[in-house]
């Protein structure tokens, strides 16, 4: 059994296994825990909450949204609202879950789901002061909503969205206190399982079990979060009983006892070179780069069990993943097409031996120096003439975004890009595929014609545009190549039950805990 | 003495001065704290939004001009990320940076004078030896490399203290230990050094001859001859504890400015680094003062003037 299929069934098993713990789950307890974190979070306001540090303490423990992704399926699913309907091209309508109440005791009402969303929209203001919500960038332009009564709430869109209420479910909900101010919240208020204690900045938060919450009432009691940058002190403090879950544990610290979980996000390690510039603006040099990676031995030597050979820019829990293209159509290792490629290329005077960037940054993912050196070596093997660049973050993204400057050298760009969304609209549209996207290294009118025919379009249609759009984007135009899926790596303590999900990156729900002993 | 004390405060306040102006500019020429929270496909639209909110949209030196007007009234600005006044923040971390120094600046002085000492006066024999080895290898043991190798052996294998955090008293040997460590190498080789000179100098041979014990000529003569350089170095390690013991706050989450300085440094967060600048200057100031008035109390030789 390969890696690859060993975590598939790992993954089976935990799935399995989730079932059976929930059947069996679970008296409230009076125990408590501990999470160590990599990060500390900068926010607790229900408008920030889509940054990982922030979302992996708010949400689905102090906030909840109006629909929620499945971390099984993908699926969109009821949380706070219980069901919707567009009721026409532009308007949308919410039925709001009844007897919600907020930790404070104050009802959950239309009114209050109206001013979450309004006050996280872009340019939003409360009294003449402007809010800088860091999720506003799950909404391109401005909706409105209103509250129609107490449980209905109506979202009107400034054009046609089939995914709004996937939107809605990076907008969470506090109380309505919270949202009549332009000022970030410190204390939050919501509607979830765990309710704020208290916040020592750069030492710990700690929440405690919601008694008046409206579904089942969680086993753990308290929770209390700490940070700890380096990985092998996060894992040396589940072995001492320090933590019981510590996240973003590095390889070379994971156990094979069982407290070691793995989990896969949809996150996928890319090189994306830029066809704007040379070398790479014949796409046969692109397609070279492809070709020239040798991602089965990179990933196994280097990654271990953080990683899986991956060929798309998409996991497949997102509509734009193409099933089966590893197989039959990705541009795998194979040196000497890639040699050819370039021949012909340089024949038509390319110049392919031009020197440009491989543009990384340290902390891209565990291990990422020794990929990138791996990779600039088989570009070099067959022909090519990369010069690593290892960057600080903000240096990095002048390589990633456009505009790029007139004088800014021919760059692959090596990314890890996530969608937990499961539609690929937030990849594509704006960001990586369009002429006109953000983060675009490539302008090819059909992948545009496809991506925001997609936009519009729902369902089959949808995913089936976006896999069209993703199919050119890889073979022809070979401007984000895939190199490998990450895995991620988790520790728990003894006695503590928790089977990571595709959402766990962002997400961690100590609802979702359980104690064995 | 009051005219001393001024002058080294208005010196060391010009330094603080210049030093935030660099700062200011300098943090400024490495980015946006807007292009590391926001994801990678937010729209300009939107990253002007952040910006307006948080005056980042401003030309520079409007910026500057409205942090050095409100600086002198102790108003830092309110941080970026943690939603309160940049000053408290900085303020807050100071007491675990105060006491981790003067614990760890205690625990350094006390051992590297004993070996020092004793090295001194078994000079070139095999104590003398050992010692000087020693505390060459405590002195060039990378800090990173002896804090994770600490908390594997005394915390995960030996179970005797915690990895990390700074919650009871036992979480600060490990932190105390990783500081005191570079130090207690170097004192020793000083007060080793300039114990041999004193101990060569001609005051010491005449107690000798005049019968005086060897403990007594030691520690009653020539240790307090020795002490300016020894004073001198530990200052100077002192203010950089103050500075920020930055390997403690990574590896052992410990509380402090310099955990302080290193997260306003990555999350571009310029009202705490500024406010940490200024706070950091002021307590190496005093510190340096206290120095020197130590100096002048150890020995009365030293001229004010």
């Amino acid at each position: 059994m390969n890696i690859s299929a060993g975590l598939k069934a790992l993954g089976l098993a935990a799935l399995l296994s989730t079932a059976m713990v929930h059947v069996a789950m679970a008296e409230p307890t009076d125990r408590g825990i501990t999470v160590a974190l990599a990060v500390e979070l900068d926010s607790l306001d229900a408008c920030d909450t889509q940054p990982a540090q922030n979302a992996n303490i708010a949400r689905g423990n102090i906030y909840e949204s109006l629909t929620h992704v499945s971390p099984v399926d993908g699926k969109l699913e009821p949380l706070l609202a219980l069901s919707w309907e567009q009721v026409d091209e532009l308007t949308w309508e919410f039925k709001l879950r009844p007897d919600v109440k907020f930790h404070d005791g104050s009802p959950f009402t239309a009114e209050v789901a109206a001013a979450n969303i309004n006050r996280s929209q872009p340019g939003a203001e409360i009294d003449g002061q402007e809010i800088a919500c860091l999720n506003l960038t799950q909404f391109p332009e401005a909706v409105k909503a209103e509250a129609v009564d107490e449980l209905t709430l109506r979202v009107t869109t400034p054009k046609v969205d089939p995914i709004l209420p996937l939107r809605l479910s990076y907008a969470d909900i506090g109380n309505l206190a919270t949202q009549q101010t332009a000022q970030k919240s410190l204390s939050p208020v919501g509607t979830g399982p765990y309710q704020f204690v208290e916040r020592i900045q750069g030492e710990h938060v700690k929440l405690t079990r919601f008694d008046g919450y409206w579904g089942e009432i969680p086993a753990v009691k308290d929770v209390t979060y700490v940070y700890r940058a380096e990985a092998s002190v996060r894992a040396g403090m589940i072995e001492t009983g320090e933590a019981q879950l510590a996240t973003a544990i590095s390889a070379q610290d994971a156990t094979d006892d069982g407290r070691t979980v793995t989990y896969k996000d949809n996150r996928i390690v890319i090189a994306r070179p830029n066809s704007f510039k040379e070398p790479f603006k014949d796409p046969r040099v692109r397609q070279a780069v492809s070709h020239a990676i040798d991602r089965d031995t990179i990933v196994t030597a280097l990654m271990g069990i953080g990683g899986n050979p991956w060929y798309q820019m998409l996991g497949p829990q997102v509509n734009g993943y193409i099933p089966g293209f590893d197989e039959t159509d990705a541009l795998r290792f194979d040196p000497e097409k890639a040699k050819e490629l370039l021949a012909a290329a340089k024949a038509d005077g390319a110049p392919v031996d031009q020197e440009f960037v491989l543009v990384t940054r340290p902390d891209l993912f565990p291990g990422s120096d020794e990929v990138v050196q791996a990779i600039a070596q088989n570009l070099q093997s067959v022909g090519l003439n990369p010069r690593i660049l290892s960057l600080e973050n903000t240096a990095w993204r002048t390589y990633l975004r456009q505009p790029f400057p007139e004088e800014q050298e021919g760059s692959i760009v090596m990314l890890s890009h996530d969608n937990t969304s499961g539609d690929a609209t937030f990849s594509f549209s704006g960001n990586y595929a369009t002429c006109e996207g953000r983060n675009s290294a490539t302008c090819n009118p059909e992948i545009d014609r496809l991506v925001f025919a997609a936009d519009a379009a729902q369902g089959e249609e949808r995913a089936s545009l976006y896999q069209q759009a993703a199919r050119i984007m890889y073979t022809q135009e070979s401007t984000m190549i895939g190199i490998a899926e990450q895995v991620r790596l988790m520790m728990l303590g003894e006695g503590i039950q928790y089977e990571p999900n595709p959402l766990s990156g962002i997400e961690i729900r100590i609802a979702d805990i359980t104690f064995s002993d | 003495m009051l005219a001393f004390i001024r002058g080294r405060l208005l010196s060391g306040l010009l330094t603080v001065f210049g030093v935030v102006v660099l700062v200011f500019f300098l943090a400024r020429l490495t980015g946006s704290p807007i292009d590391l929270f926001f994801p990678e496909g937010a729209t300009p639209a939107q990253l002007d939004s952040f910006s307006r909110a948080y005056g980042l949209d401003r030309p520079l030196i409007e910026q500057f001009w409205v942090f050095l007007s409100n600086a002198v009234r102790g108003d830092f600005g309110m941080s970026v990320w943690q939603q309160r006044p940049a000053l408290q923040a900085a303020l807050s971390e100071m007491p675990a940076t105060l006491l981790l120094t003067l614990i760890a600046m205690t625990v350094s002085v006390v051992i590297a004078v004993i070996l020092g000492t004793v090295a001194a006066a078994f000079r070139f024999r095999l104590v003398d030896r050992v010692i000087t080895i020693v505390t060459l290898i405590t002195g060039s043991i990378p800090a990173f490399w002896f804090a994770l190798v600490s908390i594997l052996i005394f915390a995960i294998v030996y179970r005797l203290v915690p990895t990390s955090g700074a919650g009871n008293w036992q979480s600060w040997i490990l932190p105390v230990a990783t500081v005191s460590l570079g130090p207690i190498g170097v004192l020793t080789q000083v007060t080793r050094g300039a114990m041999i000179e004193v101990l060569s100098s001609g005051f010491v041979r005449n107690a000798r001859a005049r019968g005086f014990g060897s403990t007594r000529i030691l520690y009653r003569h020539a240790l307090r001859n020795a002490a300016l350089p020894i004073i001198a170095v530990a200052g100077d390690i002192a203010a950089s504890m103050v500075n920020g013991a930055v390997i403690v706050s990574v590896v052992f989450a410990f509380p402090g400015i310099g955990k302080a300085i290193i997260g306003a440094v990555l999350a571009r967060d310029f009202p705490v680094l500024q406010a940490c600048i200024v706070v950091v200057g002021v307590a190496v100031i005093l510190l340096n003062l206290i120095i020197d008035l130590i100096y002048v109390v150890v020995d009365p030789r030293v001229r004010l003037s």
